[in-house]
């Protein structure tokens, strides 16, 4: 690697144009991260690295290939897009296949989107080990019934550079930090039940550094004597740490690729009212200070601030060049930044519907804190996930639960919404709040 | 198999270098120390619309050095293999130790192992050309096959990795080691009902991986899958019987015991097994191996990532724990040898104990009597993913098809439901096994912190009872 990184991104771009190719468009990614593992009282593991990729995607004769390598020394590159060009050249043509129209790239201009702590750089490793003990130590000691807790404080820097011959040129540059506790207590028989809490932000000040050991022990605790329950229909609520998996297959059969390929359940939807009259689902790709805002795609195709459901009804599907051009649909954007949801509820504006007032409006039902295992089906929407949970009654927790599957269609589910909260929590990139539904099939015994 | 002394060239370091490492590694009082080389090139080729239209290939390349002190790990890795670098990360990892060096390199020897991977024709030597001709051909047979076939997405994807590895004892080993894929989807229309279905094959081998009768076993598979989903049903829910067919169903195995074998989560007593060695924890007539030996195996390896020969370890012989999954670590702890299952996605990864081909040997019962021996449940034999609860021992795996059994017959079809039970109880509940079993050649991957090829393979057998999901008429 050059002096400047940047160097043998744009060296890539002049040997690939100079080879032959049509167009090209390289990325360069380089990775700083460290962390440090807790085991009850000691250091358990320690773990730092730095590490570069550079990816090629090549435009050569209306044919497509897509390289990387890591191994950046200019004469390696040289000889690897030359291999590349060679390879792509025994492809069928496919003329979808282009760069962006350039009228759609980001230009520039937008506000710091404050994605990146510069004190990164300056945090001592003593205060980082401070930081994983003091986890572990809410733990220890604080409950006879605790096998081991195991806390971790990581932290990372990621830049991102990208390039095409079209002109388009931009970076960008993210900080993360982390601090994880996970727990492990004796249960009834041979049973440890586990549980884990975690704590995620882009700047080193807000992370929450008090509280993660002692949420996960909680958790924990609260998992022990589960019982099973007979299979029925329940109302639904899914915690904020767990509801993001409800809206993924959603996105996935938005997406250009699935539609092209006739395996979406939303297929030929666009702009029908699909889902519940409650329901929008909000891309807020350029909320300052959020995991994940951006202004550019992969594609360098600017992003916004867009409303993918809006009352039920499908706003977008995610179309990149190459499917726009395959189906005949304007480009909008690769896949969502910021996920938000909520209802379309004026009755209930302004009031803070968080767990507890989603659990006392549900009244009784299964509260689902976690998801175990389970898929859907993409053609279709049908779902069957494994869950972990609680039992809930009269809008109070009741007992846990163990060894239950939900299963349904995601359609109906997303018809059934009967609430959403306002508590998404900032350390996951999909904000996505509490979620409550009514009439679900939860399979027990 | 490439010779030390080439590779110690192609990765820029010698004998002495080596050496040098291992002591800087040490030099805070380290217990042992290890380095690993990796380079990794695959290659991916795609058709989509009846076209070979996408290419792909990705190089890998570093060294990491991890340094054990006690049961603790110090881990770095770089992607620069200049001895700056080295001394950087060997430096680092260090750090996880705080004590006098007491550190002696001993004589270096070279591992001995046998091959279970040997290639016959390199990938590197087959240009795209030659693999095309296997899409096109596999595209064509899965649309002749049925009418209602809308749409094909086919893959070969092909890998090779070149592996050094040296240890503070004095252990030189070099592996190549190779893997392949192949792996087509299927989307059907019929009165505008949609379905997709996948099938995959894959083994450690050179281009010869690639033969007609793969393409026709391919082709038929995932046309099978797919066909029969149109008049499937997602059943009623609940506890029922489950007869698992012979083959993918020892996804059962990976989830439900595997995992929780793996000598890391015992040594933490956080495993619903950890008191349970030495201990009858199921039918006698269940033994189940997890196994590094098969030739070509996908989990396959000829030494682990700590430099461990490949081995086969009875995990269950005769319905007693025998032995948990070793990396060194684990083995140090319960005073035993490594089995050979430290190993790591990359070299960006410290090593983990992780399965490599699990599977359950065969029973004395027929699958046929199994079947019809039960009054009301289900049959399954095609899976998508899994995921287990060490601590709780709560295990799932995804149903992508099956049939419901009434009458001790196979009737409806059913589909898209996961499954869910106890590992313990659920191993206690097998109560009939097949004498069918078989690998499956699927392309299995384990995401255990870090991804890991592996297989699975069983009988068939009975389970009294696990929960099924399912909807409410």
């Amino acid at each position: 690697m050059s002096a400047n990184p940047k160097d043998a991104a744009v060296k890539a771009l002049e040997v690939s144009l100079a080879k032959g190719c049509k167009a090209a468009r390289i990325s360069l990614n380089i990775t700083t991260q460290c962390s440090y593992s807790v085991r009850n009282d000691k250091l358990d593991r320690l773990q730092q690295s730095k590490g570069s990729s550079l990816f090629i995607q090549l435009f050569v004769d209306d044919r497509y290939g897509s390289f990387s390598t890591n191994r950046t020394d200019p004469e390696e590159v040289v000889n690897f897009i030359g291999k590349g060009i060679e390879a792509t050249r025994f492809l069928t043509p496919d003329p979808c296949r282009t760069l962006p129209d350039k009228s759609l790239y980001y230009t520039g201009g937008g506000v710091d989107l404050k994605q990146y702590d510069r004190s990164i750089e300056n945090i001592e490793p003593k205060q980082k080990l401070d930081i994983a003990f003091g986890c572990a130590s809410e733990v220890l000691g604080k409950d006879k019934r605790v096998i081991t807790v195991n806390s971790e404080y990581g932290d990372s820097d990621d830049y991102f550079y990208m390039i095409d011959s079209q002109g388009f040129e931009d970076e960008s540059l993210e900080s993360n930090f982390t601090l994880s506790a996970e727990c492990s207590v004796k249960g009834r028989g041979d049973a440890r039940p586990e549980a884990w809490w975690y704590e995620s932000t882009l700047f080193f000040n807000n992370l929450k550094i008090n509280g993660c050991g002692t949420k996960s022990l909680e958790r924990a605790l609260n998992r022990l004597n589960p019982k099973k329950l007979k299979s029925g229909k329940y109302n639904m609520v899914v915690e904020n740490t767990a509801s993001s998996r409800l809206i993924s297959p959603i996105i996935s059969a938005l997406n250009g690729a699935s539609i092209q390929q006739n395996n979406s359940f939303l297929k030929g939807k666009l702009g029908n009212q699909i889902f519940s009259p409650n329901f929008t689902l909000f891309d807020n790709a350029h909320l300052v200070g959020a995991a994940g805002a951006r202004y550019f795609d992969g594609e360098g195709v600017a992003t916004k601030p867009m409303k993918i459901v809006e009352n039920g009804t499908i706003n977008t599907y995610f179309i990149n060049t190459y499917h726009s051009r395959k189906l005949g649909l304007p480009v909008t954007i690769e896949g969502p930044s910021v996920l938000n949801c909520f209802m379309e509820d004026t009755s209930s504006a302004g009031i803070d519907k968080n767990l507890e007032y989603i659990l006392s409006k549900c009244g009784t039902g299964i509260f689902v804190t976690g998801f175990n295992g389970g898929n859907s089906n993409s053609s279709t929407g049908d779902f069957s996930l494994g869950i972990e949970g609680f039992f809930f009654e009269n809008g109070r927790i009741s007992h846990p639960i163990k060894e239950m599957n939900v299963t349904g269609n995601i359609i109906t589910l997303w018809n059934n919404i009967i609430e959403i909260g306002t508590d998404p929590r900032n350390s996951s990139r999909w904000l996505i709040p509490t979620l409550a539904f009514e009439s679900v099939d939860f399979n027990g015994i | 198999m490439i010779e030390s002394h080439k590779l110690m060239a192609f990765f820029g370091v010698c004998e002495e270098d080596l050496r040098r490492l291992v002591e800087i590694a040490l030099s805070n009082g380290g217990d042992y120390a290890d380095l690993y080389f990796e380079y990794s090139i695959s290659n991916e080729l795609a058709l989509r619309d009846g076209e070979v239209n996408a290419a792909g290939s990705h190089i890998d390349y570093g060294m990491g050095v991890r340094v054990l002190f006690g049961d603790q790990t110090g881990y770095a890795y770089t992607e620069i293999t200049t001895i700056e670098e080295m001394e950087k990360a060997a430096k680092v990892a260090s750090r996880i130790a705080s004590s006098p060096s007491k550190y002696k390199l001993p004589n270096v020897n070279k591992l001995k192992f046998a091959n279970f991977y040997p290639v016959i024709c390199p990938w590197e030597e087959n240009p795209i050309s030659n693999k095309t001709p296997y899409l096109q051909e596999l595209n064509a047979k899965i649309f002749d096959l049925d009418k209602r076939v809308n749409k094909v997405l086919a893959r070969i994807s092909d890998s090779t990795s070149q592996i050094l590895f040296f240890n503070s004892e004095g252990l030189l080993a070099c592996d190549d080691r190779p893997m392949a894929s192949l792996t087509a989807t299927c989307i059907m229309e019929n009165n505008g009902k949609v379905e997709n279905g996948s099938s995959s094959r894959s083994f450690r081998t050179g281009f010869e991986f690639l033969t007609h009768e793969l393409v026709d076993e391919v082709a038929n598979e995932v046309v099978h899958r797919t066909a029969s989903l149109f008049d499937a049903i997602q059943p009623s829910g609940g506890e029922l019987p489950v007869v698992m067919g012979a083959g993918s169903s020892g996804i059962l195995l990976h989830e439900a015991i595997g995992h929780a074998f793996e000598a890391d989560f015992n040594r933490l007593n956080t495993s619903i097994f950890a008191d349970k060695f030495g201990k009858k924890i199921c039918t006698e007539e269940i033994s189940v191996i997890d196994d590094g030996t098969i030739p070509w195996n996908r989990g396959s390896v000829n030494f682990d990532d700590e430099g461990v020969v490949g081995q086969k370890t009875y995990m269950v012989k005769n319905g007693v724990l025998t032995s948990y999954l070793h990396d060194r670590i684990s083995a140090n702890y319960y005073k035993t040898k490594p089995t050979g299952n430290g190993r790591r996605e990359s070299f960006r990864f410290m090593p983990l104990p992780r399965m490599r081909a699990t599977y359950m040997e065969n029973g004395k019962s027929r699958e046929s009597d199994i079947i019809s021996s039960v009054k009301r449940g289900i049959y399954v034999d095609n899976f998508s993913n899994g995921q287990v609860q060490i601590g709780a021992g709560d295990f799932t795996f995804y149903v992508k098809s099956g049939f419901l059994i009434e009458n001790g017959k196979l009737t409806q079809p059913i589909k898209d439901i996961n499954i869910i039970g106890n590992g313990p109880q659920a191993l206690a509940d097998i109560v009939a096994v097949a004498d069918n079993s078989i690998i499956d050649n699927g392309t299995w991957s384990c995401g255990k912190e870090q991804y890991c090829p592996v297989s699975c393979g069983m009988p068939s057998v009975l389970v009294k009872k696990l929960t099924i999901g399912g909807v409410q008429n």
